[in-house]
């Protein structure tokens, strides 16, 4: 039964291709665009993180995004 | 609708969503792949070779509503200059040309077995791979052209361009003689497809609707904190 599921009558080999190439690409693309989201998050911190104290207030308390990169950053660190 | 439309709400909002769709996205997945590798039947006349089709129309839907959506909204961005459109269609394009780039390959699988050949250079196969070619303009130009104005402006004369030849992708089996079959799904009139071969398309659909959703919020996602990043550095 699993034999015939694997070969699908002789079409196996294009089936199961073309849904593992897909899910390959798509598995790919997932990992560049979550790890290019993760850079930038951590470059982002890393600024707010260098600015003077009084500096870094005025951010976090006027951008709701600086404040949440930040503590989302201070979370995985 | 202004306050909604504000990037730290937007931002919020993102997350969210992020959040929500990661959490149902595996069990829709393999809900769908049962459905289109175990429980559908196979075609009475392509036998399993039909299962590809689960893969392969989906991704040339996408592909086909991804441009489209972006030659709309570039039209909207070139007469009302609205930032946040600039960043949706920065963070689409990729995604449709991965889609499209899928449908070409997928289709080109099933080509072999169904038409005896993996390429043929037909009014359909023809008229996607010039899709993939706007759409690889499209993201060169929004690297390589610096100039913000300038780069706008291109993008936007590529899309409306490119926008013309959906239509043609859309009929290309209707006017022309093609090895491609023609629709099998109507929006409008009866469809030609059983229900048995619906259900799996639809929710293979909606697995890779929920996959492009979850690219597009990431990489929007992105863009904003390229932007926010740029703002630090005038402080």
């Amino acid at each position: 039964m699993i034999q015939n599921f694997l070969l699908m009558n002789g079409y196996g080999l294009f089936v199961w291709s073309s849904f593992i190439i897909t899910f390959i690409v798509c598995g790919l693309v997932y990992y560049k665009t979550y790890k290019t989201l993760k850079k930038y998050e951590r470059e982002f911190a890393k600024e707010i993180n260098e600015l003077s104290a009084e500096q870094k207030k005025l951010v976090v308390e006027n951008s709701k995004i600086a404040s949440q990169v930040l503590s989302s950053y201070s979370k995985t660190i | 609708m202004i306050k909604l439309l504000n990037f730290n709400n937007i931002f919020f909002w993102i997350e969210k969503l992020i959040n929500f769709i990661s959490s149902i996205f595996f069990v829709f997945l393999l809900v769908a792949l049962s459905f289109a590798l175990i429980f559908s039947p196979p075609d009475y006349l392509q036998g399993d070779s039909v299962r590809i089709m689960y893969i392969h129309v989906p991704s040339a839907w996408i592909s086909l509503a991804s441009f489209t959506f972006i030659a709309l909204l570039s039209i909207l961005h070139f007469l009302f200059k609205i930032k946040n459109l600039k960043l949706v269609i920065k963070s689409i394009a990729p995604i449709g040309l991965m889609f499209t780039c899928l449908a070409l390959v997928t289709g080109s699988i099933w080509g072999q077995p169904t038409w005896g050949t993996w390429w043929a250079w037909d009014a359909r196969i023809t008229s996607m791979s010039i899709l993939a070619l706007f759409y690889i303009v499209l993201i060169l130009t929004y690297k390589f052209v610096s100039e913000e104005d300038k780069a706008n402006k291109i993008s936007s004369f590529i899309a409306i361009l490119g926008l013309i030849n959906i239509p043609i992708i859309k009929y290309s089996v209707e006017w022309w003689n093609t090895l491609h079959q023609p629709a099998s799904i109507k929006l409008s009139g009866s469809s030609t497809i059983h229900s048995s071969m619906l259900t799996p398309l639809l929710l293979m659909f909606f697995v890779l609707l929920l996959y492009c959703a979850l690219i597009f919020l990431m990489k929007y996602k992105t863009e904003i904190i390229r932007i926010k990043k740029k703002n630090l550095k005038r402080l």
